[in-house]
């Protein structure tokens, strides 16, 4: 019974979805109201700038036309990225709580063709808003004598990272359950994305900056302002530390699309997943643990090659300016060497969480899985079904980063910055290790206890112990010893243990390099035997699922 | 190879449900055969719902094999849900779109013909529901009975080969059921195959050709109303025996009678508990004239379908 497809995913003027949102997002009176106000404010942008350009000395008739463009763009970017976002998750979240997703579900279409179909059609008012400030911006573009492949490529970015926060929201709007839940985190996301995630950068991971259209917007900004203001711009803009990719060059348009492409993939690939069973995991695990790669190989390529002239340091923008006066050339310190290898490892470990978290199966969905593979007489779980346990490709991913950490402390600590420090490959293990402690505590407490468990375990044993270390330290330099000790008890500690005790950078002090070796074996030797236990009980609990108890 | 005739519109094997450890149905095997309408009655959480949810391909079950004329639902979704019709309980509409606008965007969706052939089927429906006066009408603003109605519309769009419709009949009044009725006969008439449920056994039993009790979710009894009646073993009835002479007592013989389990007479009738069938009971009818006894009237009053489900229910929870 072949029946052809309703619409192709790629045909979106058929999509009975986009459709749908089309006729009930775009009824006249809302429409109006929308598009009225955005396009007063992109007129009143418009004017007052040129107006008060017009009286600045020194500039063209071009660079007037140029001065909206900054304030236009920030408007498109609000209706687009915030609006936009805010209305993909929302409106998700609104068909589920009214119960007319189980419809949607019925529909002869691919879950790809949905998805395409909500993710152009719930904001689809937000477009047309975008569309009612165009005619300023194509005017200030025009007459400002901005070339063509300057506004080409930062639409284009624009467009990129649309599609990829509106997934965004999407997927935000299918897995919470609350719409208002859906609506903050989404529109927190984007804040995030914006304000607190480039900051990032500062710590050598680029890779962040590339989720927003900032790095594009740097790079065309010297056409999209009065020549004047450009030129200056253009000048500070080489104080900014700039992004390679291990030894090739990218324009940011092309390495824009490149960070974010492998993120709207993924999404996208999440999505259909829920659509095609909403009881799937978001991923599968081969794709889970081909991402984290990924993600590992685009901080690495980022970080990696700013190493050598110091970018990748934080410290070496602010001296710039006191090095100039002062004339003393900048070195980093060991420990900001330290701290960044940390953010690093933490960074890694907390991705590793997040997609262990998606591909471990829950306790009723392995039980469900036994009981199928009873009936039909296996002797053991489809290794890549969702319900077969997710330990080996969790120790995968785990090794992966341990790998990638390694790759990073490596190159910083033998960099020409630290003479005389050593990071050999052999004591990567350690670092592996730790990383793989770390993750594995996670997963087998995730499959053999279940997430309220692990939720209130992070709570407990990750993040008390640290805050009672942290409150002694701060107390008494006596404390010193008994804190190093207490937050060794978070795994979380294990990895900045490991690393002071095998980095001969870390520069300790008489007492903590007395004292961190021993906590830190101590306690990898009883993380390790809580995972020895964990598994155990899993063996066993699995031998038992196998015989149908 | 059967023939098409010979495919039944609905085949469930060993059909298993299981949330986290409660398991809502247990190895279901059910045929339906094509053109019927068959009621799936049963307390709440008897499984009705979960078994409509894996029919419609809205859930993944533990285990088990659910074919929907011919087409296999958990291996080939696409194609079941052309043959489909899924109307859920509480039968929700989304609040930003009218009448005529939900209805066109489904059958837009199920690829019913351009514009103007979904406008043309969707007014169709409308009509069959009569719902055409609230063609402009938002559909969050429409009374329960229409609500259910517009969504019966909606669920018959595409013509499918299997309805699927769980409490279609809950919240509406009398004359909403009956025209309901009048609704599903209709579609029965042209071929089509309703599955419907209900936890009211006399709603079921007043438009069902064929029905099947589930509780705890396990099938208790299935086939024609009398059928389910009679595997479920509910032979009691009350029987009223009338006479023209009056007795001062009941006579031993009609006391120690083996499908007598109790008698009681008032004002010259004669009240029996009676469990035997059709045949004792006619029996019984020629003994007491035989004995003499001057019979008026003779008449039963069989245990009504929501004793029988009460009935069920009770004995399936005490289990």
């Amino acid at each position: 019974m072949n029946h052809p497809p309703v619409c192709h995913f790629w045909e979106l003027w058929k999509n009975p979805i986009f459709l749908r949102y089309c006729r009930s997002r775009l009824r006249p009176a809302g429409l109006l109201i929308s598009c009225a106000i955005t396009f007063l404010l992109a007129g009143f942008i418009f004017q007052m700038s040129r107006s008060l350009s017009g009286h600045t000395d020194g500039f063209s008739a071009a660079d007037v036309e140029r001065t909206p463009l900054v304030g236009l763009l920030i408007l498109q970017g609000v209706v687009l990225f915030i609006f936009g976002t805010a209305q993909a998750s929302g409106g998700m979240t609104a068909e589920r709580d009214e119960g007319v997703i189980d419809y949607q579900r019925l529909l002869p279409m691919t879950p790809a063709a949905k998805v395409i179909g909500y993710l152009f059609g719930l904001p689809i008012r937000e477009y047309v808003m975008f569309a009612s400030t165009l005619p300023f911006v194509i005017w200030s573009l025009w007459q400002g004598q901005v070339p063509a492949t300057r506004w080409l490529s930062l639409y284009g970015v624009m467009t990129s990272t649309t599609i990829l926060y509106h997934l965004t929201g999407l997927l935000t709007g299918t897995i919470v359950k609350n719409r208002r839940w859906a609506f903050l985190a989404s529109i927190g996301l984007v804040f995030a994305l914006y304000t607190v995630i480039p900051q990032m950068a500062k710590f050598g991971l680029v890779f962040f900056k590339y989720l927003t259209v900032t790095p594009m917007i740097e790079e065309s900004l010297r056409h999209l302002t009065p020549r004047s203001i450009g030129e200056t711009w253009e000048t500070g803009r080489l104080l900014i530390s700039e992004a390679k990719f291990f030894n090739l060059n990218f324009s940011e348009a092309v390495f824009t699309y490149f960070s974010q492409s492998c993120l709207i993939i993924t999404f996208f690939v999440m999505l259909c997943r829920r659509w095609k069973d909403a009881s799937a995991h978001l991923l599968g695990k081969i794709w889970a643990m081909g991402f984290y790669a990924w993600v590992q190989i685009l901080l690495l390529g980022n970080a990696l090659p700013l190493i050598e002239s110091g970018k990748l340091f934080p410290s070496q923008q602010f001296s710039r300016y006191t090095s100039l006066l002062r004339g003393k050339a900048w070195e980093p310190a060991s420990w900001e060497a330290i701290a960044m290898i940390l953010a690093y490892g933490f960074l890694s470990l907390l991705f590793l969480w997040i997609l262990s978290g998606i591909i471990t199966p829950t306790r009723s969905t392995q039980i469900n899985g036994w009981r199928r593979a009873n009936k039909l007489g296996l002797t053991h779980l489809p290794p890549l079904n969702d319900e077969s346990n997710s330990t080996g490709f969790v120790m995968l991913m785990a090794i992966i980063g341990g790998a990638g950490w390694f790759t990073f402390l490596h190159m910083i600590v033998e960099s020409h910055w630290f003479p005389g420090h050593f990071a050999a490959l052999p004591i990567s293990s350690y670092f592996i290790l730790a990383m793989l402690s770390c993750t594995l505590l996670h997963q087998l407490a995730l499959e053999a206890k279940g997430a309220r468990f692990v939720f209130i375990a992070i709570i407990l044993i990750l993040v008390i112990p640290l805050m009672i270390a942290a409150i002694l330290v701060s107390t008494s330099e006596d404390f010193i010893p008994v804190s190093v000790w207490i937050a060794g008890i978070s795994p979380l500690c294990l990895p900045a243990l490991c690393a002071a005790h095998h980095l001969s950078i870390t520069e300790l002090s008489v007492e903590l390099s007395r004292v961190i070796p021993n906590a830190y074996l101590f306690w990898q030797t009883i993380h390790l035997i809580v995972i020895l236990m964990l598994a155990h009980q899993l063996r066993v609990s699995r031998k038992t699922l196998a015989t149908g108890g | 190879m059967p023939s098409i005739e010979e495919i039944p519109a609905i085949d469930i094997r060993d059909l298993r449900v299981d949330y986290e450890q409660f398991t809502a149905v247990h190895d279901l095997t059910l045929k339906v055969p094509r053109g019927e309408v068959f009621g799936l009655v049963g307390p709440n959480g008897a499984g009705k719902t979960s078994t409509f949810k894996v029919l419609a391909s809205l859930m993944q079950p533990t285990y088990g094999e659910v074919f929907l004329s011919g087409v296999d639902v958990l291996e080939d979704k696409e194609a079941a849900r052309r043959v489909i019709g899924y109307m859920p309980d509480l039968a929700p509409v989304p609040r930003d779109l009218k009448c005529g606008e939900f209805l066109r965007f489904y059958a837009r969706a199920h690829g019913l013909g351009n514009d103007k052939q979904c406008a043309v089927r969707a007014d169709e429906c409308l009509e069959e529901v009569a719902l055409s006066d609230h063609k402009n009408h938002w559909c969050h603003k429409l009374s329960r009975g229409q609500t259910q109605r517009l969504v019966l519309a909606k669920t018959m769009l595409h013509a499918p080969k299997v309805l699927i419709l769980d409490e279609p009949a809950s919240g509406l009044d009398p004359l909403a059921r009956r025209e309901l009725r009048s609704t599903l006969r209709k579609l029965a008439s042209q071929g089509a195959t309703i599955f419907i449920s209900s936890h009211i056994l006399t709603e079921l039993a007043e438009m069902c050709s064929s029905l099947c009790v589930m509780s705890s979710g396990r099938l208790l009894a299935s086939g024609s109303v009398e059928e389910v009646r009679t595997q479920l073993g509910d032979h009691s009835r009350k029987l009223f025996v009338s006479l023209l002479s009056s007795l001062s007592h009941v006579p031993d013989w009609i006391g120690q009678h083996p499908c007598i389990t109790s008698t009681q007479l008032a004002a010259g009738v004669l009240s029996l508990d009676f469990i035997g069938d059709d045949e004792a009971q006619a029996s019984l009818l020629e003994e007491m004239i035989r004995q003499g006894l001057r019979v008026r009237s003779f008449s039963e009053k069989r245990s009504s379908y929501e004793e029988i489900l009460i009935g069920v229910a009770e004995r399936s929870r005490l289990s």
